[in-house]
């Protein structure tokens, strides 16, 4: 599949009078299908707002190389193809749902009424087109950011934060919005700290910590290696234990013995000896290893020199 | 090419006129205008001389003010809300930008000198009751407007590497410079008996600093006795100096602004 990002270690350094030269974004290589909804994770300060600015052309790459769809950015022609919707967007307020929309088609040239009461519609916006941005909630001035993305019916989206200090309500229909972008062909490129949103959304993540790319890869490698837990009945705590599972730990409960083991496949086989020894299962619940798990260990337990190595699942069956 | 920079001039436009502390300052100019014609009576000097004096200094001292309060937030404020990065996603060029800003000011500065114009003219005709003074009053704001729309490129100029409140110091002290130096400078440079030494450097700051004085037409407006030889050509002259230097500002604040990290 073609990509719709592409960076070779792109690298940004900022100068600090304390610090000196830091390296906010440092030696980036990222890739990103067409098509696809990709995460872009990492805590406050990771580089995830400046690596989006150096492929929109805000702000210029000190070092390596980056390609949006397919052409190197500070290419301007590749702006038609592409939208940005910022974290916490603020909108002109004194203009209305649809002046907003207008002043923005402006800027590619379009004028296209019917288009801006459709993607208004799109946005559950129409009703409240002739309201002033200013009496809008935060949530409908995502939403009006979206549509404004939409424009230009762009291959690729950027939005930083898209759900930032939204209401449940809110984080619902800008994810289902998001997920009707990708089924309309668009690749999105989200940046967030919401994670279970990220997780329900995204096909493929990337965590940035400290300006350098610890872990990207699909979504389920990522998270594959989930643990397992099997309450039986009838059966021994000891004679669980001499079966000898690997990275498995058993104890006794009110009600049987909890095996918790990762080893997913050895399962079957443990259940029948168990039935075969009289024992009875009474509960099989599968913990799903969960983003928010990946990502603190990605950002807690390795150090920046340590997490200057990419991880990357496709290359590697130990995440 | 010209369609996005329209849009933004409209939409900074709409802006500005909503601008709480411009509507003040306007506000504030407008009521000096209107009691104006009052203060005019207890002078000594010919009322209608010190008239016209009054209301046209307060025409330029207030459009000074809108027009530098006006362009040194421009562009920082769009930086620092955000909006700027929603714009220069799209496909526009950041001299596009730049230059659209620039021109919603200059359009925002021009309706709210017109609305000080006609007090003006209006509070002038009720007081005089002579409608015949009215077209050489008209002269010097529409001087002040090519004076103030040079004032606003010096601080959109400088708002595209310094804070607001050093540009407000910078544009303001040039403008104050430009005003009141630029004759001396001129009379420096052109004066036999200066050394070459000052000559060199009057003539260094004459092409440096922006020649407001150009603008201040009011003496010949005030005084029936004074007139501009050749006035025509004059404002002519003045005009074109006036749009070359704006052109040249926006041209080297573009150059500074394209390689901005914003």
């Amino acid at each position: 599949m073609a990509a719709a990002i592409e960076t070779k270690q792109l690298t940004k350094t900022y100068k600090s009078r304390i610090h000196g030269k830091i390296n906010v974004v440092d030696s980036l290589d990222l890739h990103v299908e067409e098509g696809e909804i990709f995460g872009f994770l990492g805590p406050n300060g990771a580089g995830k707002t400046t690596t989006i600015k150096m492929l929109l052309s805000i702000i210029y790459p000190d070092a390596g190389e980056g390609y949006v769809l397919g052409k190197e950015i500070g290419d301007m022609s590749v702006h038609r193809l592409i939208s940005y919707v910022p974290e916490r967007p603020y909108y002109y307020e004194h203009m209305t749902g649809l002046e907003l929309l207008k002043f923005y088609a402006s800027l590619f040239g379009i004028n296209d009424q019917a288009l801006f009461v459709r993607l208004l519609e799109k946005v559950n916006l129409h009703r409240d087109m002739s309201k002033t941005i200013s009496q809008y909630s935060k949530g409908m001035q995502q939403r009006v950011g979206l549509a404004q993305a939409l424009l230009n019916d762009p291959k690729l989206m950027f939005l930083d934060e898209p759900t930032g200090g939204l209401d449940p309500i809110a984080h619902r229909e800008i994810r289902d919005l998001i997920l009707s972008f990708r089924e309309e062909g668009r690749t999105v490129f989200i940046s967030s700290h919401e994670l279970s949103e990220v997780e329900l959304i995204c096909d493929r993540v990337a965590i940035i910590n400290k300006g350098v790319i610890a872990r990207q890869g699909k979504l389920t490698d990522l998270l594959r290696g989930g643990r397992v837990e099997v309450t039986f009945e009838g059966v021994t705590e000891q004679w669980l234990k001499d079966k000898g599972m690997r990275d498995s730990h058993v104890r006794t409960i009110a009600g049987g013995v909890l095996l918790d083991t990762t080893e997913e496949e050895d399962i079957n086989a443990l259940i029948d000896a168990a039935r075969s020894n009289s024992g009875r299962i009474v509960s099989i619940v599968p913990r799903r290893k969960r983003l928010e798990d990946l990502f603190i260990q990605t950002v807690t337990d390795a150090p920046a020199a340590a997490a200057k190595k990419t991880i990357t699942v496709e290359e590697s069956t130990s995440v | 090419m010209f369609k996005p920079i329209a849009s933004i001039a409209a939409t900074t436009v709409g802006e500005a006129i909503r601008r709480k502390v411009l509507l003040i300052i306007l506000l504030i100019g407008v009521l000096f205008l209107v009691v104006a014609p009052g203060l005019g009576m207890l002078s000594a000097r010919s009322e209608t001389t010190v008239l016209r004096g009054m209301m046209l200094g307060i025409i330029q001292l207030t459009s000074a003010v809108i027009a530098i309060v006006l362009t040194v937030y421009m562009i920082p404020n769009e930086i620092e809300r955000r909006t700027i990065y929603t714009i220069l996603s799209k496909p526009v060029q950041r001299w596009q930008f730049l230059v659209g800003k620039y021109f919603g000011a200059v359009s925002a500065l021009l309706m709210m000198m017109t609305l000080m114009t006609s007090v003006l003219v209006f509070t002038f005709w009720l007081q005089q009751r002579d409608a015949s003074a009215i077209p050489d009053l008209i002269k010097a704001p529409v001087m002040y407007f090519v004076q103030m729309s040079l004032l606003a490129a010096v601080a959109i100029f400088f708002s595209t590497f310094v804070s607001p409140l050093v540009n407000f110091f910078l544009s303001g002290g040039l403008y104050l410079l430009g005003s009141l130096f630029a004759p001396f400078f001129q009379t420096l440079q052109e004066s036999q008996g200066t050394p070459q030494a000052a000559k060199i450097f009057a003539q260094l700051v004459n092409t440096i600093l922006p020649n407001f004085a150009n603008y201040n037409i009011q003496n010949p407006i005030i005084n029936p006795g004074q007139q501009i030889q050749n006035e025509s050509s004059y404002y002519l002259q003045v005009t074109v100096y006036g749009v070359l230097y704006i052109a040249g500002l926006l041209v080297a604040g573009t150059i500074v602004f394209d390689r901005r990290e914003v």
